[in-house]
């Protein structure tokens, strides 16, 4: 065996999480390696539409950590970090019929109760923006908002100094030690006095008991246009209760559309339990567009030129795991974000690197953070590297 | 009626094929993107333009066409009709003039080969194109474009063009064939006769006309330059001409094909393996008859010798023309296009590092992320970059199959429905 490369913290996932966790522990003179199956933002953090969104959250400690989350993500892009990254921009939520104007009201109420970045600064009809059709019986415009897409950001984040990419390099497995941890690769190991796992979907390849599962998304992308037509993200409010409760309660689909700076449109997207990134049909397609076109008739002139799953992590009480190991504090986890890592990676990178050098969390998300702990699924422990 | 199997191309394999299906009792759906049957070879000329075609090709084509007219109704043919895509629940879906979701029995690809254009400075400005896609202007319009015409690249296409564009009074300025076809003699001495016949009919009538044939020569770059085209040969020699048309050789169609566990989906023809117009016939004979005896359990057909023979033939003429690529591809300059779509160059390829990931050359370079999603550039960029950058990531399976108009998919009419998945 050669000689083993010892490295201050070794980072499994070059997803935009694990690219976070790399830039802070960097930032705090670490010596890290970031590894992964097949190379930066290669699985749900490249697939992503980039919104950084509040109002998309869970109410309750996931809101208010993406709400935090989103206040330091400006941070970072105004001193530079995430500079090309992360850009603000309005973004529109609407609804149809009885359940999504509900679902719009809910909206509200949560983002008055964290009083936080994102506020309301239009709710009425559709006239608020021209381009819209007659699928908007609602919308409510936010402002606060941004966009990072998932691949720009990884490459921001990973081009600091002190971190070394390896890649392609599937992990087989880990040995923890009382000075530190071996990491195996197939044709080296590598030495590291911390883990941090932010391996997505993988991670059930090296814990196998932690109840993580694929969801896939199917997404459409356009082709060019004009671009600026639409400023922001349009949500439907379905959206919001999909992410809350069971889909098949929703009278309509939820889309999203976003728009790109090159003009074309990402629009999306199914929830389907499956991690195949080829699988889409037509009748998703047909579905998604149906709405889309009522609610921005603009797309009926485009083409779709390319379609794919994205696949998301998801945890079976549908709340991201993150924290050390139960009883190992040298193994640390952040994962099962379902899409909502785009958002809440700034934070948890810091916090994730607060966690490594043995630091309490920031105070004020101190009590949220700990609802996300690994320590909720007690048979992880007992057999996670087993 | 049984759903019907789904052929895709009314050219020489897709018809065929067709044939062969009906004859053994299935009903076929063949659909076309071109207003006209024929596919690429046996392109029919427009009501009242002169033809290309040769007594030969026309005897041929006639024969087809009557073994197609033979099966009767049990044969649709949907022209201007585009195949989108066939998913993976076995929904394909057809645009154009026949606008429908449905759930064909099987699907017979039969597009074509694929023209390559190797990259070089200029060749995305107006006024250059293919050579196929000049030929098939030709056979469709049967009149040659108005000015200069260049033919540069390797392969005998080129012959076939430069001899359409004389019988159509407008002989081309020159023809650069990058390889040294006359230089090993003895090698087109194993070339099927007909080869010969075909071959010498073109060089005949470019003799005639004293087009020079100019091999081992590049054409290195094209300018615009006062309305006209600068076209710079590797012999130092410039042309300035009206029209450049570019080919360097054909591929099969294996970019992004769909595919699809729920149904069978075969290529035939120049589709599978790029053997032309000889083998594209038998090819679809051949696979029409294995799917319908696989259809309906039967016994499936042996082999017809002819494909072994064309595919040696087609091995012949590639070593004919063989030069090398390699060495022209490392001379590019850095502003040259790779990625016509989205306009990438190959400095925006070197940005991204000696072994980009599949999902860098897409998300951070942006190359095959436009219309064609790597058609065109997908070989290209697998040869520029590393070996370790896997290719089939660039771009494959690419869904939809063709960019398809929101509007279209929208009207399609949905006989799958009620239908249970």
């Amino acid at each position: 065996m050669s000689a083993e490369t010892h490295y201050d913290v070794i980072i499994a996932g070059a997803g935009i999480v694990g690219a976070s966790v790399a830039w802070h522990l960097a930032a705090s003179g670490a010596r890290v390696a970031v590894i992964d199956a097949i190379g930066p933002a290669a699985a749900a953090s490249g697939a992503s539409d980039g919104a950084v969104s509040v109002a998309s959250k869970k109410p309750g400690p996931l809101a208010r950590l993406a709400s935090a989350s989103l206040l330091y993500t400006r941070e970072l892009a105004s001193q530079g970090v995430l500079a090309g990254a992360f850009h603000a921009r309005p973004s529109f939520v609407f609804g149809q019929g009885e359940a999504e104007l509900a679902a719009l009201d809910a909206l509200v109420a949560k983002l008055r109760a964290i009083s936080g970045p994102v506020h309301v600064t239009g709710d009425g009809p559709a006239a608020q923006l021209a381009c819209l059709g007659p699928g908007v019986e609602r919308l409510i415009t936010l402002n606060g908002e941004g966009h990072m897409p998932g691949h720009k950001a990884v490459r921001a984040y990973l081009s600091a100094p002190g971190i070394t990419p390896i890649w392609p390099a599937p992990i087989h497995g880990f040995d923890i030690d009382d000075r530190g941890v071996t990491v195996h690769l197939a044709d080296r190991r590598l030495r590291t006095g911390h883990l941090v796992s932010a391996l997505g979907t993988a991670t059930t390849e090296l814990f196998p008991t932690l109840p993580i599962m694929p969801r896939a998304g199917q997404l459409f992308v356009t082709d060019r246009g004009a671009p600026g037509l639409l400023p922001g993200s349009l949500t439907a409010a379905a959206y919001l209760v999909a992410k809350t409760e069971a889909p098949d309660v929703l009278p309509l689909p939820p889309v999203v559309i976003d728009p790109l700076t090159t003009g074309q449109f990402l629009i999306g997207s199914s929830r389907e339990n499956h991690a195949d990134p080829n699988r889409v049909d037509f009748s998703t397609l047909r579905r998604l567009m149906e709405r889309s076109v009522r609610a921005l008739p603009l797309l009926a002139e485009r083409r779709v030129i390319r379609a794919f799953a994205g696949i998301r992590a998801a945890v079976s009480d549908s709340l991201p795991i993150i924290g050390n190991l139960p009883g190992e504090t040298r193994v640390t986890l952040a994962t099962g974000f379902e899409g909502d890592g785009i958002c809440l990676s700034a934070l948890v990178g810091r916090e994730i690197a607060r966690m490594v050098h043995g630091l309490p969390p920031t105070d004020s998300i101190a009590a949220d953070l700990a609802t996300l702990s690994p320590a909720r699924f007690v048979d992880a422990r007992q057999e996670a590297w087993g | 009626m049984s759903d019907p199997v789904l052929v895709v191309g009314a050219g020489l394999a897709g018809l065929s094929a067709a044939a062969e299906l009906a004859r053994a009792g299935l009903p076929v759906l063949v659909v076309d993107q071109a207003q006209a049957v024929g596919g690429a070879f046996h392109r029919q000329p427009l009501q009242g333009a002169l033809s290309l075609a040769t007594a030969a090709q026309d005897r041929r084509w006639s024969d087809l066409m009557a073994k197609v007219a033979a099966q009767g109704s049990r044969i649709t043919l949907a022209l201007a009709t585009q195949f989108g895509g066939v998913d993976h629940k076995g929904t394909a879906l057809l645009t154009g003039r026949m606008n429908r979701l449905f759930r064909p029995r099987a699907i017979v690809l039969a597009l074509g080969a694929r023209e390559s254009v190797r990259p070089r400075p200029g060749w995305t400005l107006p006024g250059v194109e293919t050579a196929g896609s000049l030929q098939i202007r030709l056979k469709t319009l049967g009149e040659a474009p108005q000015g200069r015409v260049l033919l540069a690249g390797s392969g005998p296409l080129l012959l076939a063009v430069g001899a359409q564009l004389t019988k159509l009074g407008s002989p081309p300025v020159a023809i650069l064939e990058a390889g040294r076809p006359f230089a090993r003699p003895l090698t087109p001495i194993g070339l099927p006769r007909d080869y010969w016949i075909e071959a010498a009919a073109y060089l005949s009538r470019l003799m005639l006309a004293r087009v020079p044939i100019l091999t081992n020569t590049r054409l290195t770059a094209i300018r615009a330059e006062g309305g006209t085209l600068v076209a710079e040969a590797s012999s130092g020699r410039r042309f300035i001409v009206d029209h450049v048309a570019l080919h360097d050789g054909i591929r099969p169609n294996d970019f992004g094909m769909p595919a699809c566990d729920v149904l069978p989906v075969v290529r035939l023809g120049d589709c599978r393996e790029a053997l032309g117009a000889r083998a594209a016939m038998v090819d679809g004979q051949m696979g029409g008859a294995a799917l319908a005896a696989r259809l309906l359990g039967r016994t499936a057909p042996s082999a017809d010798p002819e494909l072994a023979r064309q595919t040696r033939a087609q091995a012949r003429l590639a070593r004919i023309y063989a030069h090398d690529v390699t060495a022209e591809l490392n001379n590019l300059p850095e502003d040259t296009v790779i990625c016509r779509c989205e306009a990438r160059t190959l400095k925006d390829l070197r940005t991204l590092g000696p072994t980009p990931t599949a999902r860098q050359l897409r998300l951070d370079g942006r190359f095959a992320m436009g219309a064609c999603q790597g058609r065109f550039c997908g070989d290209w960029i697998a040869r520029l970059t590393s070996a370790e950058t896997s290719k089939p990531g660039i771009g494959a399976p690419r869904w939809p199959a063709r960019p398809i108009a929101v509007a279209d998919l929208l009207s399609a009419t949905d006989e799958t429905e009620g239908e249970t998945q």
